[in-house]
């Protein structure tokens, strides 16, 4: 093969796989920029904003756990069926009737996220930046629960910490069509996972840049996503599209489903720093939660897992479920950092394979309780029967 | 190359059945015999060859043989130090709160049916004038008894085992720990392979890996040409023809390992234990020592976000559920003849009813049959879980594997949901279900 021929079909390879990436992304404008880069993810959690002692934003306190709770409901103990198995039904099948113990939802009028409305509405937030409208309703339901508070909370060390350790969670982005990584009206953003491991300096603690990534084509097809964007002052901002990303802290495939997610990240030739914030989905959230945190787990931090669904579900403000009119995402927020790498350019998918690809969906949830019909008759609380600081926030 | 290799993993990825899991759902074949390395036995011990987990030591009935390895829990410890049995004929009944976060003391389900530990478990009693052979040495129970012990760990057979070759009370795991229960392992002899290699168990079969667990793979071509990269095994100079190995001298001096009559090779892009990525390539495959038996035809594979899962004929999941309790003696609760209090908490809260729409059972056809002892249909009493006795209206025809039943589960919507895996207590290490893997190239539980 001749060196003209080899340079024209890669050409027409790689048109054609920006083809079938465009076909698959929303509609747009295609950038027409020369810079490409791609960054890896390292580190992930959820955007808590908090206090130094925390009661600015838990004034009542945290809450209490699965033990915590298991003792009051059980002082004299009884039989397995009747208070463990039973407590682990409650956690795994959870409902939306009043359990009678009190949740702590962080209070105050400060945290980290996005306005992901474009409103500013009661229950929003404004960010430490002072940007108002801020939609960040999961941190209510877990600002004040210490498994995810920084920076010794259990689970928040452990999600953050197997991103790095596990393959499974190599999240990448590339950024092409760029003219810069300070200005570029228009670029293109693709999400892929990675099959390899980072790259760490001799410490094995932090990541370095120019690591190399192969993109997983073949189990980690459908986490092939395209965002467009823009480069305003060295921040990438992205506009909105539903995002599956793969989240395992704990040796299961689990993954996390975000709507209307967008990223907005601070970028130099080397990082990539900032917030993906979006609509999680209460019901792949939960079973994330449940399947990779057992209730030993979760008791590390005071996690009690039926209160916390509550909590989501009463919080919940976006996506509606039609037939039921209950919302079922929750506005959110990550903090993520990226770091430079280069993807193996062979690795690339191949553009048929890539338009075959079924998109991911979210978790509906098990077929009960959590059917229409039922979920109807379960008594959802009042808002006055609520205790103090329990009240629901809205939907925003 | 690279490139066409990668079209090739791609168009992999999209067809149903994979090269490699082609061959376990075609009819059984004969297989070839494991290799062991003999050793003495006491009289009237014997090693039967089983399906699924390789040669195991077997009593004078040809009933496998069991130990309960010592294991510190995450409160408390329990199991047999070498030398003692902690297994005794007193029936439990309250659990003991090893599992953290919940406490001792509660009354353990179904007391009425539940055995003691002896009766689930039977010692292996010496007869009188029985001496110790090798690693077989013998252990003085509390009564007085003699016990048999292999390297230092009491022995048992297990009530559920029936017949010569059944292996039905554990899986013979090389690396199975956490937070399962502490559960009982079949033993046998040592596999007969060179130094540096080891067999492992896997849902596919007794696979050959290097001793780290590296995957270690031959081609069905010719030749393998230069510009692949693949690692041969490398053999020492001193090493001779034995059994199923062999040695082939690549140029002066370079020395391969052949097995079978196949030169062996690594991959240098599985970069964990486990891995199979050089079985994507075209032409190269794992070595088996034994595949495991075939899927019923019922079967079919399904690609998933970390490799390919047994599902239904619909594509749907397939799970098995495992459970072991939190008493003292840890006895198993997955079984039709054992409680099912964990299984219907885990499936429906309780509820029968629930619990058959939201995990149904993998219904078979009347007269349906596997080829294998491994899977089999078996009548199901579908309100209790239990065995249904013959004539009995309203039962449930449903496959079995190892003789608990499959499922699937109502909560995965499309093929390659594996929504329930890892669905109870301690991801479901202590009771809960699991996905059928057939291979995982992220965590590993396909063995």
């Amino acid at each position: 093969m001749s060196a003209r021929r080899a340079v024209t079909m890669a050409v027409a390879g790689t048109m054609a796989i920006l083809a079938a990436i465009a076909s698959a992304a929303p509609a747009g404008p295609v950038p027409a920029g020369k810079l490409s880069i791609a960054y890896v993810l390292t580190n992930l959690s959820w955007a808590n904003y908090q206090t130094a002692d925390g009661k600015a934003e838990c004034p009542q306190g945290f809450n209490e756990g699965n033990r915590e709770q298991f003792k009051a409901l059980h002082p004299n103990g009884g039989t397995l069926r009747t208070t463990q198995l039973q407590y682990e039904i409650d956690s795994w099948y959870p409902t939306l009737a009043d359990d009678g113990f009190a949740f702590h939802e962080a209070q105050g009028t400060t945290a980290l996220g996005l306005n992901l409305d474009g409103k500013v509405g009661p229950h929003d937030f404004t960010s430490p930046e002072g940007e108002p409208g801020v939609d960040n309703q999961l941190y209510r339901a877990l600002g004040c629960i210490k498994n995810y508070r920084a920076p010794d909370g259990a689970i928040r060390f452990f999600d953050d910490e197997m991103i790095g350790r596990d393959d499974y969670n190599r999240l990448l982005f590339e950024v092409t069509g760029a003219d810069s990584l300070t200005e570029s009206p228009q670029v293109l953003v693709t999400v892929y996972r990675g099959l390899d491991p980072l790259l760490y300096d001799a410490t094995g603690k932090k990541v370095v840049p120019g690591g190399s990534e192969r993109i997983d084509t073949r189990w980690g097809a459908r986490y092939i996503r395209t965002l467009h964007g823009s480069i305003h002052d060295g921040v990438l901002v992205t506009e909105p599209v539903d995002l599956a990303y793969p989240w395992a802290p704990f040796y299961l495939p689990t993954d996390e489903f975000m709507r209307a997610a967008r990223l907005r990240l601070k970028l130099t030739p080397t990082t990539a720093e900032g917030l993906i914030a979006g609509y999680s989905d209460v019901e792949t959230w939960y079973q994330q939660m449940m399947r990779s945190w057992s209730t030993h787990h979760q008791n590390y931090g005071q996690t009690a897992a039926p209160s916390l669904y509550r909590a989501l579900r009463r919080l919940a403000d976006g996506y509606p479920d039609p037939a039921t009119g209950s919302n079922t995402a929750i506005s959110s927020a990550l903090q993520a950092q990226f770091t430079q790498v280069v993807i193996v350019p062979d690795s690339r998918p191949d553009p048929a394979a890539l338009a075959a690809q079924r998109p991911m969906a979210p978790y509906r949830g098990p077929p009960y309780p959590r059917t229409p019909s039922i979920e109807k008759a379960a008594a959802e609380p009042s808002a006055s029967s609520r205790p103090a600081g329990n009240q629901p926030a809205g939907n925003q | 190359m690279r490139a066409q290799r990668l079209a090739w993993a791609t168009l992999a990825a999209l067809a149903p059945v994979a090269g490699a899991l082609a061959a376990h759902a075609t009819p059984s074949r004969p297989q070839p015999t494991e290799s062991y390395i003999p050793e003495p036995l006491p009289p009237h011990f014997r090693v039967v060859a089983t399906e699924l987990d390789g040669p195991v030591f077997a009593d004078a009935r040809g009933r496998t043989l069991y130990t309960w390895p010592f294991k510190i829990m995450r409160v408390g410890n329990t199991g047999d130090p070498k030398g003692q049995s902690n297994c005794t004929s007193t029936k439990t009944t309250a659990n003991t709160g090893y599992m953290s976060p919940y406490p001792g003391g509660l009354t353990l389900p179904d007391l009425e049916d539940r055995p003691s530990c002896t009766q689930a478990w039977p010692p292996a009693l010496a007869a009188p004038g029985a001496r110790p052979t090798g690693k077989w040495t013998l252990v003085t129970r509390t009564d007085g008894s003699r016990q048999w012990a292999y390297d230092g760990f009491a022995l048992y057979t297990c009530a559920l085992d029936q017949q010569p070759g059944d292996v039905l009370c554990g899986r013979r795991y090389d690396h199975r720990d956490g937070d399962t229960a502490a559960e009982r392992h079949p033993i046998g002899p040592d596999a007969d392979v060179p130094p540096g290699f080891r067999v492992a168990t896997t849902n596919l079969g007794r696979v050959l890996q290097t001793e780290r667990g590296f995957s270690v793979y031959a081609y069905d071509g010719d030749e393998v040409g230069p510009s692949q990269a693949w690692m041969p095994m490398a053999a020492p100079a001193t090493v001779r023809p034995h059994g199923d190995w062999s040695v082939i001298e690549r140029s002066p001096g370079n020395r391969q390992w052949v097995f079978r009559g196949q030169p062996l090779y690594r991959h240098p892009l599985d970069d964990s234990p486990g891995s199979q990525q050089g079985s994507d390539e075209r032409g190269w495959h794992n070595v088996y020592v034994r595949r495991a038996p075939a899927l019923p035809a019922d079967f079919t594979t399904q690609a998933t976000t970390i490799g390919l899962v047994l599902a239904d004929v619909r594509g749907m999941t397939i799970y098995t559920f495992s459970c072991g309790d939190d008493a003292p003696d840890q006895l198993g609760c997955d079984h039709p003849s054992e409680t099912q209090a964990y299984r219907l908490a885990m499936c429906g809260g309780g509820d029968a009813e629930r619990c058959l729409r939201s995990f149904p059972y993998v219904l078979a056809e009347p007269g349906a049959r596997s080829g294998s002892r491994a899977w089999s249909a078996i009548d199901i009493d579908p309100m209790t879980g239990r065995r249904a006795s013959a004539g009995q209206p309203g039962v449930l025809h449903v496959w079995a594997f190892r003789e608990r039943p499959v499922y699937t589960y109502a909560g995965d919507h499309e093929p390659g949901d594996v929504y329930a895996d890892g669905h109870g207590e301690f991801r479901a290490e202590r009771e809960g279900y699991t996905a059928w893997w057939l291979r995982d190239d992220y965590f590993g539980r396909d063995q």
